[in-house]
Order: structure tokens, then C-alpha cells, then sequence
């Protein structure tokens, strides 16, 4: 009969030592707020929990000559008072100001968050739109990965057993002039995200788009960042009826995506509404 | 599930502890079942109600997702670290006399979220009180007279210092 074991490692190299040996008996423990959830109602059966709250190597928020730098360790509570992410991701703050509640928002990390591979979570919209890579170790290998390439389906993560989340690095949103973080729930605080979207934007004085990123979460299976949107509204000086027929354009894609399913009357209005509402600031006439 | 023994010292509510529990028991079950601090409820168990926040290292946690591990080293209070019956924190002061209680469930919940706040933002704005206690529902009193204690608490221990 197999015991969990709890394994709080010291260093860095004694996580991944045992990742090596017992990764696909191990569950990650950062914060431990979706992991508790699991392991209560049974759908984790692992045989080891390992803590990594504590290392160092997965802490910190620093801005570098390669990028933002957000280590997985970082809780939300530590994203939403980020003097550096206000500057250089604000749509990723943003985003923390409305996951969950308080008292998760000080232990819940954002590499638990994107680990988890929910399609509602809240972190992975602004990450995609700064086209995050997620860097991960081994014991016998460094590498970096698109943030979109974490998830394989719903709750399914793509990455080995013997591999751990070490920082996300992000483009900073340089000459930015717009961004913005968007969710519908069924409440304002705690809720869960209906649809969840990320955009930024640097808008020329003439009122022209020079720059558009745009993900849209909890919508699709996997993390997607809506090219066709991007390109509707690039280079363009956008109108009220502009901004309408991207949110058209974005339903439609989505639902391209998924197909259409009961929820899809309700979603296909919201989305488009939820894009319409993102982007008002945007209009020039 | 089977799980093996993890042993821990930690500080609670003031006191050096030590404690043995098998992996998998949680920081709620510890508090509440194992060292019999009552005032820490369990309501939903997910994370939803905020019935058993208690304050980890100076901020408010629920304790019913966090295993007992995590709490090793760390420093916890409870409600029954805030006041006592006879001797009452200013803000169960505040409650009591804003009539903030009606069932009491969610109560040492809500002291705890609020103890966390007012030791980081002694003079809370009703928003920021607002964000602070998302996370603790209370189904009786409508939440207007918690807000109105919280906010009577501040006032309060704003002129004691």
C-alpha cells in the first residue's frame, strides 16, 4: 500500500533529485490552494507532495535586459502589489486584483496557477499577450517553453514528471499606452472566470493602433492568443462599429474553436460584449 | 488515505508548539481537531467561505488549503489569540457593539481578515475593507453593520496610538 509522504527539499537541486526518481508519484506543491482542493475530494492520489514554497530560485519579480522576470514562486498578493509589473505587465497585475480572494491571493502562485492548466485561469490571458516563456528545469536539463504550450487540454499539463517551473519572462509592454484585464464571473470577488481577456495597446497620437496583443481565456481548451482580432484592429483608428465587429470576429473564432454547445447563446454575446467594453477607451470618434 | 507522520514546530498565537500529524491533515484540521482551537470553523472546505481564515506570518490565509506542513516555522494566529472573553480585542469590541454577530459563523473569520487589514492599513477605505473581507460570506447581517464595525474599529485603534 502506497503513503504520502510530505518533502519539503532546502535547495533547488534536491527538488529536482527527487523530481528525477519519483516525479510521476509527485504532486508540486506552491501555494497549495488548488493541490488541498485535490486531494480532498480525491483527485490527487499522489504518493509524495513536494513543497517548493520555500525555495528562493522560484521567488522574485525583476526586471532584466531579457525581460520581466516572475518567478513561479511569486503569489498573486506579490503580483498585485508589483510597483515593477505595474510598469512593465499592468494587464498581469490587473489580474491580480481580482483572483480569488484575499486570503488566496496571499498564497496562491502564479506557477500553480498556469501548472494547474485550468482554462480559467486568470494569469495565463496577460501572459500570453507578453508572449511569456516559461522557464523550466530538470535534473539533466535547462529549457524554455511558450507559455502556450504549458496546457494540453483542460487541467492537462504538458510537461514531464521530472520538470519544475522555474521564472516566467516576458516582453515588457514597451511604448504601451493601453492595457487592460477583463473577466466575467457570476459575482464580482471570488468568482470563478466565465471568460477571462487580456489586451494592450499603444495607440499613436493620431488615434491609430500601432500595437495590439489580445488573448481571450476560459473560452478555449488551451491558452490562444486571437491573432485574427490582433490584425483587425491593428493599424487602424478604432470606431465604435470597429470595435463591434472585432468583438463579432472574436465569437465567432472562439466558437470556430469549441463549437457550439449550450452555453454558446449566452458566451457568444459576452464575448463580444467583453471585447466591445475592453476596448472603449480605444475610440477615437 | 494512509499517509506517513510529519512533525513541525511552529508558533501559535504567541506560544512555541510542536505537533505530529500524518501528511495529508491540513492546517484547519491541526488548529481545530487536533490542538482544539474551536474558533477556527470549518464552512465550505474549498476555500469558498473564509469561516477558517486564520492570520500565517502576518497575513490572512484559509487555513482549510493549506496542509499543517506548511505552517513549520511559521507564526499563527487564531481568534483565540486576538481576545479573550473578559479582555476584548478593540475590533470584537466593535463587533459586538455594531451588532456585526448575528449566528456567529463566520465571525472569527471576519476578525481575522480584519486583523489582517488594519495591521497593514490602520485607516482602510470602505473599498479597501470591501476587498479584504471578499473572501469571508456571511449569510445574516447583509454585511453593512460588519462594515460599519470594521471602519468603527479602525477609528479606534487609530486613537489609541
Amino acid at each position: 500500500m502506497s503513503r504520502l509522504h510530505y518533502i519539503r527539499p532546502e535547495t533547488l537541486a534536491e527538488a529536482l533529485d527527487h523530481l528525477d526518481r519519483h516525479g510521476r508519484r509527485t504532486k508540486i506543491l506552491a501555494g497549495g490552494t488548488d493541490l488541498v482542493v485535490d486531494l480532498r475530494n480525491g483527485g490527487a492520489r499522489p504518493d509524495f507532495i513536494l513543497d517548493v514554497s520555500r525555495l528562493s530560485e522560484l521567488k522574485g519579480i525583476e526586471f532584466t535586459p531579457e525581460g520581466v522576470s516572475v518567478g513561479a514562486g511569486v503569489t498573486l498578493a506579490e503580483i498585485e502589489s508589483s510597483d515593477i509589473l505595474e510598469r512593465h505587465a499592468p494587464a498581469l497585475r490587473k489580474c491580480a486584483f481580482t483572483f480569488a480572494s484575499r486570503q488566496i491571493r496571499n498564497v496562491a502562485t502564479i506557477g500553480g496557477n498556469v501548472a494547474h492548466c485550468s482554462p480559467c485561469g486568470d494569469t495565463v490571458p496577460p501572459l500570453v499577450i507578453h508572449e511569456a516563456r516559461v522557464v523550466l528545469a530538470s535534473m539533466h536539463d535547462r529549457r524554455e517553453v511558450p507559455i502556450e504550450h504549458i496546457a494540453s487540454g483542460p487541467y492537462a499539463c504538458s510537461l514531464p514528471p521530472d520538470e519544475l517551473i522555474l521564472r516566467f519572462m516576458l516582453k515588457p509592454a514597451a511604448g504601451v499606452t493601453f492595457a487592460d484585464f477583463q473577466k466575467i464571473g457570476r459575482r464580482r470577488e471570488l468568482a470563478t472566470a466565465r471568460i477571462n481577456a487580456a489586451a494592450m495597446a499603444r495607440q499613436e497620437p493620431d488615434g491609430r493602433i500601432s500595437f495590439f496583443r489580445f488573448s481571450l481565456g476560459s473560452c478555449t481548451p488551451t491558452p490562444y492568443r486571437m491573432q485574427e482580432v490582433e490584425n483587425c484592429i491593428r493599424g487602424q483608428r478604432p470606431t465604435a462599429k470597429l470595435i463591434w465587429e472585432a468583438g463579432r470576429l472574436l465569437a465567432d473564432r472562439t466558437i470556430a474553436i469549441t463549437g457550439r454547445r449550450p452555453s454558446t447563446i449566452y458566451k457568444e454575446s459576452a464575448i463580444q460584449g467583453l471585447l466591445v467594453r475592453m476596448l472603449q477607451p480605444l475610440v477615437t470618434s | 488515505m494512509d499517509a506517513s507522520p510529519v512533525r513541525i514546530q511552529f508558533t501559535l498565537n504567541g506560544q512555541p508548539r510542536s505537533a505530529e500529524f500524518s501528511a495529508n491533515t491540513t492546517a484547519l484540521k491541526l488548529i481545530r481537531d487536533d490542538l482544539k482551537y474551536k474558533g477556527t470553523k470549518e464552512g465550505c472546505g474549498i476555500g469558498e467561505c473564509g469561516a477558517c481564515t486564520v492570520i500565517v506570518d502576518g497575513k490572512a490565509v484559509n487555513s482549510c488549503l493549506m496542509l499543517a506542513a506548511q505552517l513549520d516555522g511559521r507564526t499563527v494566529q487564531t481568534i483565540e489569540g486576538l481576545g479573550t472573553p473578559e479582555a476584548l480585542h478593540p475590533i470584537q469590541e466593535a463587533f459586538v457593539k455594531g451588532h456585526a454577530v448575528q449566528c456567529g459563523f463566520c465571525t472569527p473569520g471576519l476578525l481575522m481578515s480584519t486583523q489582517a487589514l488594519l495591521n497593514e492599513n490602520p485607516a482602510p477605505t470602505r473599498a479597501a475593507i470591501s476587498k479584504a473581507i471578499a473572501g469571508n460570506l456571511c449569510r445574516c447581517t447583509g454585511y453593512h453593520h460588519i462594515f460599519a464595525s470594521i471602519e468603527e474599529a479602525a477609528h479606534n485603534s487609530k486613537g489609541q496610538t
